[in-house]
């Protein structure tokens, strides 16, 4: 049994060289840490009207949504049009977020043009319509 | 020196134990791996010129206006027009790249009738677009 009695001696511990992984670990880490962005998203069905002339929006912003059925939905929370403006007063004077609005394609434009007005009455510098794409 | 000779000796290389390091970074790894939404919003910008830049020509009458009624119709100068119609009647009324163009939109009217103008009047060629709503 001349292998065990290597085995068994002190001196000859095995160890798995844990430094590779450790080295992986941190670039996922940053990578991650990098990429998110705490977005409160609406959480509700919306049916985006469709567009040619759209282009990609900035991932950071604060998105508000109008539903089929004409509720303004923000976080996950129904806060109505007048609930609008003071939220968006809050974020923008904090950082300058973009706002997107997030507007069913069978809402009423009166909701939208309501909304519209409270967000740029709050300070809000761009003012997005997101589109769906294909 | 009794210390020292206990450290030059190969049987008691001191090591620090990276596991504890390990398992917090995994955690802090898990919780971002969670917590990341990869946001693919896409859009169009929808901004009413200044008003300043608006007002220093009067051509309340040169400005190309399109009008979408309650019935989700498109009128231009009370004609009734389809949506494809649009960009080449906005590139026709347009005398300079300033001549505003406007979207008479009524409140009962859909949202995406409405984009869909804003759409085609952008293909059009409109750079000074705005939007009002009537009731």
């Amino acid at each position: 049994m001349a292998g065990r009695s290597i085995m068994n001696e002190p001196d000859e511990e095995t160890e798995i060289n844990l430094s590779p992984m450790i080295d992986c670990i941190f670039i996922l880490l940053i990578f991650f840490i990098v990429t998110t962005v705490f977005v409160e998203e609406p959480g509700v069905d919306i049916i985006k009207p469709d567009a040619v002339t759209d282009v990609d929006l900035e991932k950071n912003s604060i998105i508000i949504a109008i539903t089929a059925d004409n509720k303004v939905v923000y976080g996950g929370k129904e806060i109505g049009i007048s609930g609008v403006g003071p939220r968006v007063k809050q974020m923008v004077s904090k950082d300058d977020m973009p706002v997107i609005i997030q507007a069913d394609q069978g809402s009423d434009h009166g909701v939208f043009s309501k909304v519209w007005s409270e967000v740029k009455n709050a300070g809000a510098k761009k003012i997005s319509v997101s589109t769906f794409r294909g | 020196m009794a210390r020292r000779s206990i450290l030059a000796e190969n049987e008691e290389a001191t090591e620090i134990n990276l596991s504890s390091m390990i398992d917090c970074i995994f955690i802090l790894l898990i919780f971002f791996i969670v917590t990341t939404v990869f946001v693919e919003e896409s859009g169009l910008e929808v901004n009413k010129p200044d008003a300043a830049a608006a007002s220093n020509s009067d051509e309340e009458n040169e400005s190309v206006v399109l009008e979408i009624t309650a019935q989700n119709k498109i009128l231009v100068d009370g004609k009734e027009i389809a949506l494809s119609e649009v960009a080449n009647r906005v590139k026709a009324g347009m005398k300079n790249e300033e001549t505003p163009v406007i979207i008479r939109s009524h409140e009962n009217a859909k949202h995406g009738v409405f984009l869909g103008v804003w759409d085609q009047a952008v293909i059009g060629g409109a750079d000074q677009l705005s939007f009002n709503t009537t009731n």
